[in-house]
């Protein structure tokens, strides 16, 4: 039995931990943050951005049309205030078989996890999630005072469910990324389940927020989402967003899915109309593609599959581990610093993910482009990764 | 909590004002959805109307050929104009891209922003629609202890979330010529987190000049150092008096001073939700790290940095609305009503009976004017303004509409 001290990170020293993580990818917020690291000079020209885990191709056509109809007639609709975001949940309600009283919309996913942690979390109700994970919930968390738990990945990157779920007890939220960022593994859709239903009977009082932003990359055939858990209990919620497959991530919509009462609590906190952050043209293209047959998705997710592949087998094959990846981004060990092969790829023209303590030394993130954009890619890797460096490895 | 006690000063945030703050809940989305709520509709998720469509799709549908005069909101009725438009559709293969990848990336917003008010970078902060500006400053600078001090009637989204929260604010009632009582909030400044001072006002589209609110400004520093003061400039670009100036050299110069600004209102862009606030550094610190990040989509980037680079299209606008203004207070005046000094694209108007009355009478005919705004919604009306050909259509239906009870020559 592993016990918590062991496991159980004390909310300064993870606090700490997270800050250094967090690298919000955010102009504004570096300037304020002069401890960040600096942007590194770009060369002129273009650059592949394998940065960010974005859908390289960005939104299908049906989305892009959507949006220059919402202009309306004379161009004059931007003009107008939202009125109310009923059309794109009533289209997502029907796509997942619940009811529009089961969704909220966010601002991207971002506005979910945010609301989220500012209600489910306390000063003596800390937030839990993995080291590394997607930081957003542990960054605000921490901002807010509230206190953080960090929990170790096992040995092959996976989510530690028995660290998690023994980290769980009495804590106020516990943010589940699966596939998780940045690491890209995935745990089955049975043992979430167990896991949720384990962290419901030894903590009752805490929420789980499954953030399902990766979901349509998945190829593991024990895939399911967790909605139809999330729906029937209060304290699970499942988030997702148009960033990542449907390629909207410049236009920022995203949502939550689950009990009519947790919902209502997340569209209470930032406003009852749930519409004030939300841009006119990103719900007419989010309604656009919620409307398209699942054939887009199937199709970005077979490319992004392909690439994936590709670029998998190009780093095994030159004896760099990635971890197992279920998404569209992969986390290496190319056994020196992220900071050292960022930087000499960025001078080449490609542009790989910031550091992701506490695997900075050794470990990088990598988003899949296309695969033309892979094999460019993978080029300027052997270039950079060929280059003497042992003193660095790991 | 000692209060003065006066009776325009009410301190809210105790448990008797728990029905208002339900009353609250419900209002406090944005106008649409204030406009909606009071037809009765719920304000709640998926009750809304088509993206874009204003609010209003739950109302029966509009007969053939007819077309509603949205004159509720305070909004551009021509929308953002060709060149934000024509630079949307030129981002839209940065649509896959974070607005911080994108290109232009919101850093260029930021820099262009502050380049126009002679600021660094760092002295702005963007916000999803000035409303996340708003409800940012009402979490990080007032609490239980530090009241919000603002106007009655005014903007309501500061006062609906400090509320929420419990944070204790004092509604000071404007004055006899519907501005801002700032000898009022004066009065009850003294340790209090957050001053909202929006100005123009909205409803009552009254302006301060800025040697009032410079002078404001000092005495509140002189009371209460602490205390921050948010000044509102939402419809900056339709001021015409000329006491008028904006304060934004007076936040960069004076520490605990910020400015909001929308591009919802002159630029046409309400439903792109871009706002941004500019002051030091160390005021509009808190803001930045409340924000949510990269809330701007990298359309709303583009259109707004085209926007700010278009400066002869703001021009146009407020001619445009000066005019469309002129006219509609002559025709209201002509009707025994009296509006007060409009600086803003609205007019708020004594029409000697219910906004109720004249709303619902206006809406039969596919005419939607503002909501209540108490304590005045027993004689006046906020009423937006369209363009002029909607104006003479709405005007038409006001005739016919107060016609009937307005004694001629009065309105009080």
């Amino acid at each position: 039995m592993l016990t918590r001290r062991k496991f159980v990170q004390a909310a300064g020293v993870a606090g700490a931990a997270w800050i250094g993580a967090r690298g919000r990818e955010n102009a504004v917020w570096n300037l304020l943050e002069p401890g960040l690291e600096a942007q590194a000079a770009a060369p002129a020209g273009p650059i592949i951005p394998l940065s960010s885990n974005e859908n390289p191709l960005g939104p299908p056509k049906a989305v892009i049309d959507a949006i220059q109809k919402a202009f309306g007639p004379a161009g004059a609709a931007p003009g107008r205030y939202s009125g109310g975001a009923g059309p794109l949940i009533e289209a997502l309600a029907k796509q997942h078989g619940v009811q529009p009283a089961n969704i909220v919309l966010g601002c991207g996913s971002t506005q979910i996890l945010r609301s989220a942690t500012h209600l489910f979390t306390a000063r003596t109700k800390a937030m839990v999630g993995t080291i590394p994970t997607y930081e957003e919930c542990a960054g605000y968390a921490d901002m807010m005072g509230n206190p953080v738990r960090a929990i170790p990945l096992d040995s092959e990157f996976n989510v530690d469910l028995d660290r998690m779920a023994d980290a769980a007890r009495g804590s106020g939220l516990v943010f589940f990324c699966n596939p998780n960022n940045p690491v890209a593994t995935y745990v089955g859709a049975s043992a979430t389940r167990d896991f949720l239903a384990r962290v419901n009977r030894i903590s009752p009082e805490t929420t789980i927020l499954v953030d399902e932003a990766y979901f349509d990359y998945v190829t593991n055939p024990d895939h399911a989402t967790h909605i139809p858990a999330a729906v029937e209990d209060p304290r699970i919620l499942v988030a997702r967003t148009f960033s990542k497959a449907y390629g909207m991530a410049g236009l920022r919509m995203g949502y939550a899915v689950g009990h009519v009462d947790t919902i209502k609590k997340m569209a209470d906190f930032d406003g009852g109309s749930g519409t004030s952050s939300l841009n006119v043209l990103a719900m007419a293209g989010g309604l656009a593609a919620v409307q398209m047959d699942g054939s887009f998705v199937k199709g970005e997710r077979d490319r992004n599959t392909a690439a994936r592949d590709f670029t998998m087998k190009w780093f095994a094959d030159r004896g760099m581990k990635p971890t197992a990846s279920q998404a569209n981004f992969m986390f290496i060990n190319i056994g020196r610093p992220a900071k050292e092969f960022r930087e000499a790829c960025l001078a080449k023209g490609v542009r790989v993910a910031r550091d992701f303590p506490p695997f900075e030394k050794t470990h990088c993130r990598i988003s899949i482009g296309t695969m033309d954009e892979m094999q460019k890619a993978t080029k300027v890797f052997g270039e950079v990764l060929g280059k003497a460096s042992a003193t660095h490895a790991a | 909590m000692p209060v003065s006690r006066r009776g325009f000063l009410s301190l809210v945030g105790s448990g008797a004002s728990r029905s208002e703050v339900g009353a609250l809940l419900a209002a406090r989305g944005h106008e649409a959805y204030q406009a909606a709520a009071q037809q009765g509709q719920q304000a709640g998720q998926g009750q809304g109307g088509r993206a874009g469509g204003g609010g209003r799709a739950a109302r029966p549908p509009l007969p053939e050929g007819v077309e509603e005069i949205k004159i509720s909101s305070n909004e551009n009725p021509l929308g953002p104009g060709k060149t934000v438009l024509d630079a949307i559709i030129g981002q839209f293969d940065e649509a896959g891209r974070y607005p911080f990848n994108s290109n232009p990336g919101e850093g260029k917003l930021v820099e262009t922003i502050a380049a126009l008010h002679k600021a660094k970078p760092e002295n702005v902060v963007l916000g999803a629609g000035s409303q996340e500006i708003l409800k940012t400053a009402i979490r990080g600078f007032t609490t239980p202890f530090r009241p919000l001090v603002t106007g009655a009637p005014t903007f309501e989204n500061c006062t609906g979330l400090a509320r929420r929260m419990g944070h204790p604010v004092f509604e000071v009632k404007v004055d006899s010529q519907f501005k801002i009582n700032l000898e009022d909030m004066l009065a009850v400044v003294r340790g209090a987190g957050l001053v909202f001072l929006n100005n123009p006002n909205n409803p009552t589209a009254t302006v301060h000049g800025l040697k009032t609110v410079t002078d404001f400004v000092e005495r509140v520093r002189r009371i209460s150092p602490d205390t921050v003061i948010l000044i509102d400039e939402a419809y900056h670009e339709y001021v015409t008096d000329p006491d008028y100036a904006t304060a934004m050299p007076l936040a960069l110069s004076t520490p605990n001073v910020f400015v909001a600004r929308t591009f919802s209102k002159a630029y046409g862009m309400a439903g792109m939700r871009i706002g941004y606030a500019v002051g030091q550094v160390d005021t509009v610190k808190p803001l930045a790290r409340l924000r949510m990040p990269y809330g701007i989509s990298v359309l709303g980037v583009a259109a707004g940095i085209a926007a700010l680079n278009d400066p002869k299209h703001i021009e146009a606008e407020r001619a445009r609305n000066t005019e469309v203004r002129k006219f509609t207070v002559k025709a209201l005046e002509d009707l025994g009503c009296k509006p007060t000094v409009s600086n803003g694209n609205f007019l708020f108007v004594d029409i000697g009976r219910p906004a109720r009355v004249m709303r619902d009478a206006c809406a039969k005919s596919y005419v939607q004017i503002g909501r209540d705004f108490p304590p005045f919604e027993g004689s006046h009306a906020r009423i937006s303004l369209g363009t002029m050909a909607e104006m003479q259509k709405a005007v038409a239906v006001f005739r016919d509409v107060l016609r009937p009870v307005m004694p001629a020559g009065g309105g009080r």
